[in-house]
Formats: structure tokens, C-alpha cells, sequence
């Protein structure tokens, strides 16, 4: 503990690379969460001036970022050189801030990079008289395995955009088939399709004339087709938070070199989303205060269909 | 061995809608004990390394016309299982309300202490009976026991619940117990090992710390009962951890470690809907106490004929 409260008065004369604020942690916790598809994950965070990235990766066939912008911050004070980063325990970093969002109490938390031990800082700033607080060790991390370059397929972009709700619904019910996942796009009629192969087969087709309450964008002008593992597909939406859900915000879908899919969800960092007595215009959200959360994810390796 | 008690509606609504949901929680297991002038629900007081729990209740809390007797000096205790007097005490209840209305005399809920040959058994069983007398017809129901203790073993649990009560020297409140409930729960997927440090000052700090994070509530300038102390001035910008050790080295303050999952499962007794609930250490840092409270209806004032408290097993015995 005194080593604590040394190393705190050395750092004293040295400002942090990062001291933020925060004022919806249930928000953040939405959002970490979308990328937490099993127990133990390591993540590697980037700090900015323009905002937080965590990136979580799987096996060289799946990456998740998100992307927490400086303007989801009540205060964002970056004094780094270059850009910090540094390894947690994705676990563990959920568990902790979702230990700052008690129900009933006005949440807004303090995020520090580095403490005296390289540490990651969190307190509770809005109580004299009741204060949580966490230090949680960080690692060096690793290099990311592979380069996640995302490059469009063509000339034009083959992407499409469905609701957030029937993507996780149409994905759930392709856990049946398993193994893996072929989606196809093809222009005429425009229709995304969703086919599993495994016990049994499974077909679902989502036709932009005739469903475009869920497929509410769709660009393609070329049929394109690349299976992808049903367990990292399933990881996309696996956690999608219940707010994604509630708000029926929609998930865009995009095929890029080499069959790669990229799969974006939006997340509400708003503080409206939870009630607080203090708010008076009430549904109010600044369009800022979205976090982005992107998965990519390569397509199996034995499908060589297009080599673009 | 004779025991037969009329509960009260008071007490039939204590035991239903708090008491028993709340000590249910504690443990499957209970001691029940009764003497000539307390009934006593009691967790692992002779055996384990769990929660130890006393619920005390004077007699005239939860009955009438009671009558004891067993050449014991009139004590008797036995073992049950929380769940099922609870479902009895319940339907018993259902039953009253049920069948009550248009009578004219009040119906009365009965408890004795019973042998019974149970069927397809050559071998009497003892069981603690509800009977439920409607204006013109009787629900009974028996609700199973252990034998009940022997001389030795009562006199064993007797002075058990007398070590049971020795009182730490400061107790502080803790001003929110749903909120802490709340806390502790998420807490308690960090790690499994708590640091509870009580101040003179009426600091409660809790900490988690595991080798890969350190996770922390800290709560001030709590109502102290008991041993007292100003906070010193200068503390007052320090962080919760160096706030806490400065007090323990001073002597200001104690440190035990408990297990988080006892400490959310104290935290329980909420179901009961105390007053007010206190937490303390004992001397020589023996265990956790928590002393719960509660007033008698409409008033601040305490009533002395409820009293709940449980002792959370030490784990380490931290730094005194």
C-alpha cells in the first residue's frame, strides 16, 4: 500500500496518457459485452486522441473492435505520445465496470492509463462518502496474428444492412444445421441468403422487395458467395445487447477481398438509456453517443470461388 | 417432552413473509430451540465452517398460550428443514384466509411437538404439527424433525449461542442494504476472497484483490456504535486503501477476510426487512459480525423482542 501511495506522489509530476470520464457505464458494458463470446479473452486496447479501440481476436479467423469515441465521454484528457497500448482480461475488465453500474445510483466513473504499476485506474467519481474503485493489471500485449485489412471487394461495395433482431434470430436458428455457413448475395432478385449444411440443411433468404422492414439496405452487383464457420458467425451476434434489440437499430453486413465479412453493430452510450432523475428532456440522444462495434470474420479456406 | 404454542397472526406474518424466506436463504438446515421464554432459529452453531446464524424471538413475538415442558429445564431443540415449515406455516395460512371469513370465533394456527408412526413404518417419528381448525374442519399438517437433542447435545448448542454473543467492539451501519446487495453481487465474479476493514472513524471498506485486479467500495462516515474515533484531517485526501491501512496500523481499525459468498449471502437478511443492519469485528478478529435491527412498528425504537445476527467465518486472520 505505501509503495502505492509512493509511486502515486512520483507520478504526480507526470500526467497520465489517458484520464477520462464517463457517465453511462452501463453503456460501456453493452458494448464490451457484444464482444464477449466465451469466458476467457484476452483484449488489447488502443488508446487515442481520438477515442478507446478494444480489440479481441480468435484463432486468426475472427477479430471483434470496438470503438468507444472521445465523444462518448463526459471528459477526455489524452497526453500520450504516440499510441498506448496495452493487454486485459476482457473477463475481467466487464465484471469490474459492470461492478460500477449499480442500479439505482448515478454511475459516473473515472478511467486512468497508467497507474504506478501500469495499471488500469477506475473510480466512482460522484460520492465523497461512497466510492468504488478498481486497479486492474495489464499485460504487454501480443501482435495481433494477422493484418484485418479491410478492402473492398470491388469497384462496388457488396454489403447489405438488416435488422439487428432477425440477424441474431436468423443465425440462432442456423445453430440446427451447424458446421457451416454459406452466405450468398445476388443481385437479381436482390437477396441475401443464409445457408447451412450439416445435419440437415437450412436455408434462409432475406428478399429486399419482399422484406425491407429487415433488410432495410442492399448493394450488390455480382453474385458472390463464401462459406464461414457457423461458431464465428454465431460470436457476431451471440451478445448482442438487449438495447440494440429495444432501439431495433439494424447490423450492415459486408463482403470484402478474399470473402472476408465485415458485421457492424451500433450500441447507445446515451445516458438516457438509463432513466435518471436528473434528465428532464427524457429520449433524448446525442447521435454521438453511439459505439461502434465491428467483428471480421475470413470465410472457410477450402472455398475458392472467387479470387478477387 | 411437551411443547404446544398458538402462533399469533404477528407471528405467523414474521415467520411467513420475513423471517422464514430469509433464513431459508441461510441454510436448508436449522436448529430450532425453544426454552420457556424464546423460540430461536440457529445455522450452523454445533457443526461447519458456514454462516453461523441466531434468530431470537421472545415467546410473546410469535405466540400464544405457550406451553413447554421437558426435564431439560423445560428446553427442547431439534433440527428442520427451513423450506418445508415454510411451506407449512404458508399453507396453513392459505387456509385461514380461506376458510375464516363468515366464522365467527378466529381461527387459530396450533403447533405441537408430536411422535407419530408414519405410514409404511414400524417406527414413531416425531414431527412438528400445524393444525389449522376452521369452524368445521381441521387441516393438519407434520412437518418432520430430528430427534430431538440430548442432554449433551443441548447443553453443547446452548453454550455454542452463548460464544455466539459476545458483540464487537465498534459496529458501523451500513446505510443501504439493497445497494451493497447489488454491489457485492456483481463483485463476487472477480474473486472469491473479501478484505473487510471497520474503522473507529465508521469506515467500511471492502476489497477484492486477486493477482490480476484489485477491486474496491469504500463507505464513510458511518453511524458508529460503540468504540469511536475522529478521522484524522489528514487522511482525507488519501485513497481508500492507504485511508484503511493507516487506520489498522494506528489501531483504528480492523481487517478480516470472508468469503464473498458468505458475505452476499448475510446480505440475504434483507428478505427479513430489518431496520437497520450493522457490521462489526470481534475481538481478535474472530469472525464478521452483522447485527440486524428492528424497530417496533410506527417508531424508531428498537424491538428487544426480535434479534438477528449472523457470524461470518474468518478466513485469514487479516491484521490486527
Amino acid at each position: 500500500m505505501n509503495r502505492t501511495a509512493a509511486a502515486a506522489a512520483a507520478l504526480e509530476s507526470e500526467a497520465p496518457d489517458l484520464v477520462c470520464q464517463l457517465d453511462n457505464v452501463q453503456g460501456m458494458v453493452d458494448a464490451l459485452t457484444a464482444v464477449r463470446w466465451k469466458r476467457h479473452q484476452d483484449a488489447v486496447i488502443e488508446l487515442s486522441e481520438h477515442g478507446i479501440v478494444l480489440i479481441v481476436e480468435e484463432t486468426a479467423c475472427l477479430q471483434a473492435k470496438v470503438y468507444l469515441q472521445r465523444e462518448l465521454f463526459v471528459r477526455y484528457e489524452y497526453s500520450a505520445q504516440g499510441r498506448p497500448r496495452f493487454g486485459v482480461s476482457l473477463g475481467l475488465f466487464v465484471d469490474c465496470l459492470n461492478t460500477f453500474s449499480v442500479p439505482g445510483h448515478s454511475s459516473t466513473i473515472e478511467i486512468q492509463y497508467p497507474g504506478p504499476d501500469m495499471q488500469l485506474l477506475l473510480k466512482s467519481v460522484d460520492s465523497l462518502d461512497a466510492g468504488i474503485y478498481a486497479e486492474i493489471r495489464t499485460r504487454i500485449p501480443d501482435t495481433i496474428s494477422w493484418d484485418y485489412n479491410f478492402e473492398p471487394a470491388g469497384s462496388a461495395p457488396l454489403t447489405f444492412t438488416v435488422k439487428s433482431a432477425a440477424l441474431k434470430e436468423a443465425i440462432d436458428d442456423l445453430e440446427w444445421p451447424g458446421s457451416s455457413i454459406q452466405v450468398t448475395l445476388q443481385p437479381v432478385p436482390p437477396t441475401v441468403t443464409f445457408r447451412g449444411d450439416g445435419h440437415g440443411d437450412l436455408q434462409i433468404d432475406f428478399m429486399y422487395y419482399a422484406n425491407a422492414d429487415l433488410l432495410m439496405a442492399f448493394h450488390c452487383d455480382h453474385q458472390v458467395s463464401h462459406r464461414y464457420k457457423y461458431k464465428f458467425l454465431k460470436a457476431t451476434t451471440s451478445n448482442i445487447p438487449g438495447s440494440v434489440i429495444k432501439d431495433n437499430r439494424g447490423s450492415k453486413l459486408t463482403i470484402g477481398r478474399g470473402g472476408m465479412l465485415k458485421v457492424q453493430h451500433l450500441v447507445s452510450v446515451a445516458r438516457s438509456s438509463i432513466p435518471h432523475p436528473h434528465i428532464d428532456s427524457a429520449g433524448y440522444q446525442h447521435p454521438s453517443r453511439i459505439a461502434y462495434i465491428e467483428f471480421f470474420v475470413k470465410p472457410e479456406e477450402d472455398e475458392d470461388t472467387e479470387n478477387d | 417432552m411437551k411443547f404446544k404454542a398458538f402462533l399469533t397472526e404477528n407471528g405467523v406474518n414474521l415467520l411467513e413473509k420475513r423471517f422464514l424466506p430469509a433464513l431459508d436463504k441461510m441454510g436448508k438446515i436449522c436448529h430450532l430451540y425453544f426454552t420457556r421464554d424464546h423460540a430461536i432459529f440457529l445455522h450452523n452453531l454445533l457443526n461447519g465452517d458456514g454462516i453461523q446464524s441466531v434468530a431470537q424471538f421472545r415467546k410473546e413475538a410469535l405466540f400464544d398460550d405457550y406451553r413447554i415442558s421437558s426435564q431439560n429445564e423445560d428446553r427442547i431443540a431439534f433440527a428442520i428443514d427451513v423450506s418445508l415449515l415454510h411451506r407449512a406455516v404458508r399453507s396453513s395460512v392459505s387456509i385461514c384466509t380461506e376458510f375464516g371469513s363468515g366464522s365467527t370465533e378466529k381461527n387459530r394456527l396450533q403447533i405441537k411437538l408430536v411422535k407419530k408412526l408414519p405410514p409404511n413404518s414400524t417406527q414413531p417419528m416425531p414431527f412438528l404439527t400445524f393444525e389449522t381448525k376452521g369452524y368445521k374442519s381441521a387441516v393438519i399438517q407434520d412437518v418432520p424433525i430430528s430427534k430431538p437433542l440430548s442432554r449433551a447435545q443441548l447443553l453443547e448448542l446452548q453454550t455454542a449461542l452463548d460464544m455466539a454473543q459476545d458483540l464487537p467492539q465498534t459496529l458501523v451501519q451500513v446505510p443501504d442494504l439493497n445497494q451493497l446487495q447489488s454491489f457485492v453481487d456483481r463483485m463476487k465474479h472477480v474473486g472469491d476472497l473479501l478484505n473487510v476493514t471497520i474503522s473507529k472513524y465508521g469506515d467500511l471498506h471492502l476489497q477484492i484483490s486477486t493477482t490480476m485486479i484489485t477491486l474496491g467500495a469504500e463507505f464513510r462516515k458511518l453511524l458508529v456504535i460503540g468504540d469511536k474515533v475522529d478521522s484524522p484531517a489528514e487522511d482525507r485526501n488519501l485513497s481508500a486503501q492507504s485511508r484503511s491501512t493507516r487506520a489498522v496500523l494506528k489501531g483504528d481499525a480492523q481487517s478480516v477476510q470472508v468469503s464473498v459468498r458468505h458475505f452476499a449471502k448475510s446480505l440475504q437478511y434483507h428478505l427479513a426487512k430489518p431496520d437497520c443492519a450493522f457490521y462489526g469485528i470481534a475481538p481478535q478478529g474472530a469472525c464478521l459480525t452483522v447485527i440486524f435491527q428492528f424497530f417496533i412498528p410506527g417508531s424508531r425504537q428498537m424491538d428487544k423482542s426480535i434479534s438477528l445476527h449472523c457470524r461470518l467465518p474468518v478466513l485469514d486472520p487479516g491484521s490486527n
